[in-house]
């Protein structure tokens, strides 16, 4: 049983970043380097006929200019508008910007299916889900409540941009680029150069936010290092914003029809959920997937889930911070404040009523959870005992609309196999080799607390390297598995080296930190390596992390199903006259396992409920439907929250150990921070107003 | 990005001699907020940008005599936090610190931001620069292209003043405020200096929308002057947006009363946010002058300034949102004290 409790300690990395020291993939500069920039297709889709690059090529500055069939992703067909058609490398930025400005295409355009309302779309049926008896349940309900949901098309839009330095040496390419994955960019990169995996490094130590937009490999790495392979100098892409909106991935627009009954005790017992989204063929972002997590947050044993793809003319959309549970949650949490009201109940004990007994989906147990504290806790912390239930009741002295919202958020735990080495060195140096990649996320900070907490050693001394592939393996850091995968791993490979050091040094340790111990011993260094795999995984698992194949397991592991929850309070302000929708405070409480870094979890914690607030409130990608294209492509009309939205956040997180999933009893947090928020606002929205709004954003219009 | 000569003017006289020497594609810069950003985007091209962001004595903020008279290359914070313009002026000090951000108002220059040009997303967006996919007819940008904004995404176009050809929003903030104030522009131009009104300054698109400003090739904005009123104490600026801060309006109001008691003695309403060119409403102002302030007047007044807006598919919320705001301005200018 994990019994360990960890301290806050500081951002190991604050310090870097703030002095501007920690290097991203666009800061890195090499000798000789040529600068790129990429040429964007302006149709959605058909052909390129004719591409004229003699002017680019003859632009002073211009050293290579790679258009179509120069490589195999310079396609003459066009499938999405901003497809790259050429690549323009040249001494200066300026010059590559020129040179892909006087690139012109002369097109034969095809018809096209922009949005899923567009002219000619259609609904492919995926595969659903089903449990229980729904038919029934629905035919014996007492109360029934439905209603259609949608949310927007979003960008990630993280602070950094798509950055990309590739550089030969020999016949081996390195590549720095922020990503989320560098072992599967090495293996794209590998297949794309047609190299062998050896000859190929990808060096990812800091990513200005990832969010999902930098999991998978992109269309522009291998293109600059193709242009670097024939330029034989090292080449620099940074693509520009309204670019990385044409080619990065992003959230897709989804829909979804729910229906809840409740029997006549006011029980809830089925679900009926139907949901559809924006994708292409083969798109990376299952439909399927929408029901899996919420199908797990509460006890209603009757489900039936139906889902279909609506096929467009637009970049592949994938995966978000949130994924499916979010779109999916919001149209549940709403809902479920629907019936509760309906039902004469509060939404907090209607909720707590409900706790889930079991999963659902994989017919097994849960592992120990704390929704309901989560629950409890953020209610007390909020005041929710002052909530006047009905709705239009709460009232500033100016008029001002008050309403409180509560909604909750369930993310599946998963893991990954890996590996990390540990190095204690007697010159008073540490070195973890670990798998993973830090994003923000706080992941390096994690994992010094756990080998500062568990070894004497010096901490301002201690050197942990990721992201980079030529350390060793690294872990897809995605989906929130990237705590529970290197921790347990980080914590085994203490107690490994603890119990080496303990066999060196017999029953007679001389005096000191282990430094001095070591030196003392005259050993330079004593160094150890751990593998961990997630529960009831294959050892060959490993042998899949190594070589950078799908090392990933959960959150249904054999005999128990893992799941980190959250619940959120929020208190909205409707100004009387205007109708501007603001957001005095919220309370976010989650339980995320063993709380392994308290600091940078908290700030896990802050950034979900600005991001959920941003989503619900703010973000929307605009696609004019006749072109196919995003309009508000630029961070000043793609409307992220700013600080002046926020008003006061407080955040709390359980700290039990989920004594089933690992060693350290540590779920993960980095997408269900911000699950909940959006239904949260809907539902205080509903309670200032008397108005349900069903779908994202909610702007000043849906309210006046 | 093509190459090009950029030149320094000591004096007004010399930035006009230096235009008139370059010919047609030069640009004034000043700070640069508005017109770097279009170089990037492809929709502005200079071969030559003279900057008169140090010509002497053109930052001079004055506020002593019969009028305000603010340089035209006087900064946006320096004229917000000019002491006479903060205290007695609200509507002209909030309507600079209600825009952008400190770090553009430290740049940007109150002469720069009569001129800068719409937010259209369609006129942004399509000029065919590496940076953007460029696609996007529009008739600001290349005259009779078309307009896209025009049955395409027009949640923040305008509903007042627009055409055929065009339904661009006026995006500044400040030259609203001016326009309640009947601000007077100075210019100096290869024919010599002259003073405007602000109300011949915008040009509303027609079947040339882009054709903005009343401004001669070369003209120089030298200073903004504001006849001194006791109605500057009582005023407002109210802004509503899609955020908190840092964009810009959906709808505003800039709004200056005079009371005698409850009563409106003289009103000055003028719009922003909804409208193709800064906007006053002497329709909003006919309906308080002499009456009682109430609620339903102010809305009333607010419906008035909207009696001949025109929607297109999403932004019919505008008329609504923009009468509250008209009508919530009133009302906090009303309870100012004088
Ligand atoms: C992210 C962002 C957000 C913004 N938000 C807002 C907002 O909310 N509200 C708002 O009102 N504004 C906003 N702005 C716009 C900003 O206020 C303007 O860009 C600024 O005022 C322009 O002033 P400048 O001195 O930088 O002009 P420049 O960019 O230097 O010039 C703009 C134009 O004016 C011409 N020009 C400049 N000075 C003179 C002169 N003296 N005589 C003749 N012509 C001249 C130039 O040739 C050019 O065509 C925002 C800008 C940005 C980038």
């Amino acid at each position: 049983m994990p019994s360990q409790v960890f301290p806050e300690i500081a951002r190991v990395d604050a310090r870097d970043k703030v002095l501007g020291q920690a290097l991203y993939g666009a800061d890195i500069n090499l000798p000789g380097m040529l600068y790129a920039m990429l040429v964007p297709a302006t149709i959605a889709k058909g052909r390129v006929g004719e591409l004229d690059v003699r002017r680019a090529t003859e632009t002073a500055g211009v050293v290579q200019v790679l258009s179509i069939g120069d490589f195999p992703t310079l396609r003459p067909e066009i499938s999405f508008l901003g497809q790259p058609i050429a690549l323009v490398v040249a001494e200066t930025i300026e010059a590559a910007i020129e040179g892909a400005e006087a690139v012109t295409a002369v097109y034969e355009a095809s018809p096209f299916v922009a949005l899923m309302s567009s002219p000619g779309a259609h609904r492919v049926p995926a595969e659903g889900f089903s449990t229980g008896d729904v038919e029934s349940a629905f035919q014996n309900a007492a109360t029934i409540v439905e209603g259609t949901f949608e949310t927007p098309t979003q960008h990630h839009n993280p602070m950094e941009l798509f950055g990309t330095v590739a550089e030969w040496s020999g016949g081996r390419l390195t590549v720095y680029e922020g990503c989320q994955n560098v072992d599967a960019v090495k293996g794209a990169l590998a297949k794309a150069l047609n190299l062998s995996p050896d000859a190929v490094a990808v060096k990812s130590e800091h990513v200005g936010g990832g969010f999902g937009q930098k999991s998978p490999p992109k269309i522009q790495t291998a293109l600059v290092a193709q242009a670097a392979r024939l330029t034989r100098r090292p080449v620099k892409l940074v693509a520009p914003r309204g670019q990385v909106f044409h080619i990065a991935n992003y959230r897709p627009r989804s829909i979804h029809n729910m229906r809840l009954a409740a029997n006549a005790a006011g029980r809830l017992d089925a679900i009926s959920y139907d949901v559809v989204q924006e994708n292409i063929p083969d798109g990376g972002f299952r439909s399927t997937g929408y029901h899996e997590d919420i199908a797990r947050l509460y006890a209603i044993e009757n489900f039936r889930a139906t889902a279909a793809d609506v096929h467009i003319d637009r970049q592949m959309p994938r995966h978000t911070r949130g994924t499916h549970p979010f779109p999916a949650g919001f149209a549940l949490e709403s809902l479920i404040d629907e019936m509760a009201h309906k039902l004469g109940k509060d939404p907090v004990q209607f909720r707590l009523d409900h706790q889930a007994k079991k999963d659902i989906i994989a017919g097994q147990p849960l592992s120990p959870h704390f929704l309901n504290d989560c629950l409890t806790e953020g209610a007390k912390r909020f005041g929710w005992s002052k909530r006047v239930p009905e709705p239009g009741s709460m009232r500033l002295d100016d008029g001002t609309l008050v309403g409180f919202g509560v909604a909750c958020g369930i993310f599946g735990a998963s893991m990954s196999a890996s590996e990390a080495t540990l190095r204690v060195r007697a010159n008073g140096t540490t070195r973890m080799i670990s798998s993973g990649h830090e994003m923000g996320q706080g992941m390096l900070t994690a994992i010094a607390n756990v080998i500062t907490q568990g070894l004497d050693i010096n901490p301002d001394r201690l050197e942990i390297q990721l992201g980079d592939t030529t350390r060793g393996p690294q872990i897809a850091t995605v989906g929130e598995r990237g705590t529970a995968s290197c921790i347990p791993v980080a914590l085994k490979a203490v107690h490994a080296l603890r119990a080496k050091f303990e066999e060196l040094a017999g029953s007679n340790p001389p005096a000191g930190n282990l430094h001095e111990q070591l030196a003392r011993l005259k050993r330079p260094y004593i160094e150890v390596t751990a593998t961990e795999l997630a529960p009831g995984q294959d050892p060959s698992a490993l042998k899949a992390f190594r070589s950078g194949g799908r090392a990933g397991a959960g959150p249904d592991y054999p005999g128990f199903t893992s799941m980190s929850y959250i619940a959120q309070f929020v208190e909205i302000h409707i100004d009387p006259m205007t109708r501007r929708i603001r957001m005095p405070r919220a309370v976010s409480i989650a339980d995320i396992g063993r709380v392994v870094s308290p600091r940078t979890a908290k700030g896990q914690m802050y950034g979900g409920v600005v991001w959920g607030f941003s989503t619900a409130l703010r973000e929307e990608t605009e696609v004019d439907p006749r072109f196919a294209g995003y309009l508000n492509d630029d961070l000043a009309d793609y409307v992220i929250a700013v600080n002046a939205d926020i008003g006061n956040i407080d955040v709390g997180l359980i700290d039990q150990p989920d004594p089933r999933i690992n060693s350290v009893g540590v779920k993960g947090m980095g997408e269900l921070v911000m699950l909940g928020t959006a239904p949260a606002i809907a539902n205080a929205i509903y309670h200032a107003t008397g108005k349900r709004i069903r779908k994202l954003p909610i702007r000043i219009e849906d309210v006046l | 990005m093509q190459g090009l000569n950029y030149t320094f003017a000591r004096s007004a006289e010399e930035a006009v001699a230096q235009f008139a020497g370059a010919g047609g594609s030069a640009r004034y810069i000043a700070g640069g907020t508005n017109l770097y950003d279009l170089m990037k985007l492809g929709i502005e091209r200079p071969a030559h940008l003279i900057d008169v962001s140090r010509i002497d004595g053109m930052d001079a903020i004055e506020t002593d005599g019969e009028v305000l008279r603010f340089g035209g290359r006087a900064l946006m914070a320096d004229v917000a936090y000019a002491p006479v313009v903060r205290d007695e002026y609200p509507l002209l000090s909030q309507s600079l610190l209600k825009a952008a951000s400190q770090q553009l108002r430290n740049m940007a220059t109150v002469g720069g931001n009569l001129l800068q040009r719409t937010r259209c997303m369609y006129f942004r967006n399509g000029a065919g620069s590496s940076s953007m996919v460029g696609v996007y007819p529009c008739n600001k940008r290349e005259p009779h292209s078309g307009c896209s904004a025009i049955g395409g995404v027009d949640r923040t176009q305008a509903v007042l003043g627009t055409s055929q050809a065009c339904t661009a929003v006026a995006p500044g903030d400040w030259p609203v405020a001016l326009m309640a104030m009947d601000a007077t522009i100075e210019t100096l131009g290869p024919q010599g200096a002259r003073a405007l009104p602000i109300a011949e300054f915008y040009r509303l698109p027609g079947d040339t929308p882009h054709s903005e400003f009343n401004l001669n090739p070369g003209e120089l904005v030298t200073a903004i002057t504001v006849r001194k009123t006791p109605a500057g104490r009582r005023s407002t600026y109210h802004k509503v947006r899609d955020r908190e801060s840092y964009a810009f309006a959906l709808a505003s109001a800039a709004v200056a009363v005079e009371m005698e008691g409850a009563t409106v003695r003289a009103a000055r309403i003028a719009l922003g946010g909804v409208a193709t060119t800064p906007w006053r409403s002497s329709a909003a102002e006919a309906v308080v002058t002499g009456s009682t302030l109430t609620r339903e007047l102010a809305i009333q007044a607010g419906r008035a300034a909207f009696a001949d807006a025109r929607s297109g598919k999403q932004n019919a919320f505008k008329i609504e949102l923009g009468a509250r705001v008209v009508a919530d301005a009133l009302i906090i200018a009303a309870e100012r004290r004088a």
